[in-house]
């Protein structure tokens, strides 16, 4: 995770649950990456597990999105426009489609349904790259 | 209100994202498995059963390790791993911990799929146990990311 901004800092609880929430909701995306991977490699996991998954997905991505800007705006040194967030915010939209994109083509049973996952899960590699690197700051 | 943005050494990032990926694995490997024996127990479907045994041995547990090794490796990086503040700390207790659980979860659904192979049925209290050590593994992992995050000393 990144580094605690050095104190003394005004409000350091409202960063710390920022940043917990953004990661937890990050966790949830990359859970529904990994249990929609199960079915893309054949496996049979069942209606709620997909069910399960795509609630992770809708509340993980809009959460990663909603708390990443808030901690942009929140933390002194970001900015929404540093090219790092704009193209996290661009691979996310890309991750969102092809994933809502995915998730119709299984529920049609289409075999295009296999690419469109990985690419999604590729997106959500990405997201995490940018996460860690953050290039540019 | 601003805060001062946080800078880390560029030579702590690949560690860190191994990390990540490790334990994002494991935290997704363990909800797949947990929800589809819980519904293997309604259900009672043979493929979900062996779907759980497999996918804690050659996810969960791979990932494990990734997350565990790379936690190592962060923390030699960060000099934390000699005087260590307490959110590592509890870092390790819940990762040793959540391995124990881990590997009996492993050896109730390897059991389960043995016996649903066998019985053709799968509704077996193995299932329900497995579910119940990886429902708790994952609470642990929800306060392991909140000691990651938020560091408390």
């Amino acid at each position: 995770m990144t580094e605690r901004p050095r104190r003394p800092v005004p409000f350091p609880p409202v960063y710390d649950w920022l940043l917990f929430l953004h990661v937890l909701a990050a966790f949830m995306v990359a859970a529904t990456a990994v249990m929609y991977s199960a079915v893309a490699l054949g496996a049979s996991p069942g209606g709620s597990t997909i069910r399960v998954a795509d609630v992770l997905w809708n509340v993980g991505g809009l959460g990663t999105l909603i708390l990443g800007i808030w901690l942009a705006l929140y933390v002194d040194g970001y900015e929404i426009w540093d090219g790092w967030i704009l193209g996290a915010i661009g691979v996310w939209l890309i991750a969102t489609g092809t994933g809502e994109r995915a998730r119709a083509q299984l529920a049609e049973g289409a075999q295009s349904f296999t690419a469109l996952h990985w690419v999604r899960t590729l997106a959500v590699f990405g997201l995490l790259v940018l996460m860690v690197w953050k290039p540019g700051a | 209100m601003t805060l001062i943005a946080a800078i880390r050494p560029d030579d702590w990032n690949f560690p860190l994202f191994l990390h990540l990926v490790g334990a994002m694995t494991l935290v997704g490997a363990l909800l797949l498995v947990a929800v589809s024996l819980a519904g293997a127990g309604r259900g009672r479907s043979v493929a979900v059963v062996r779907l759980g045994f497999r996918g804690l041995l050659f996810a969960a547990l791979p990932a494990w390790i990734l997350m565990r090794v790379s936690a190592e490796w962060l923390a030699s990086k960060e000099n934390l791993d000699e005087d260590s503040p307490g959110w590592i700390d509890a870092g390790y207790m819940i990762s040793d911990t959540t391995f124990l659980l881990l590997v009996a979860a492993i050896v109730c659904a390897g059991i389960a799929a043995r016996r649903a192979g066998r019985e053709e049925s799968a509704g077996s209290g193995l299932n329900l146990a497995a579910v119940a050590l990886l429902a708790i593994s994952l609470v642990a992992y929800v306060v392991a990311i909140w000691a990651m995050t938020t560091k408390p000393s």
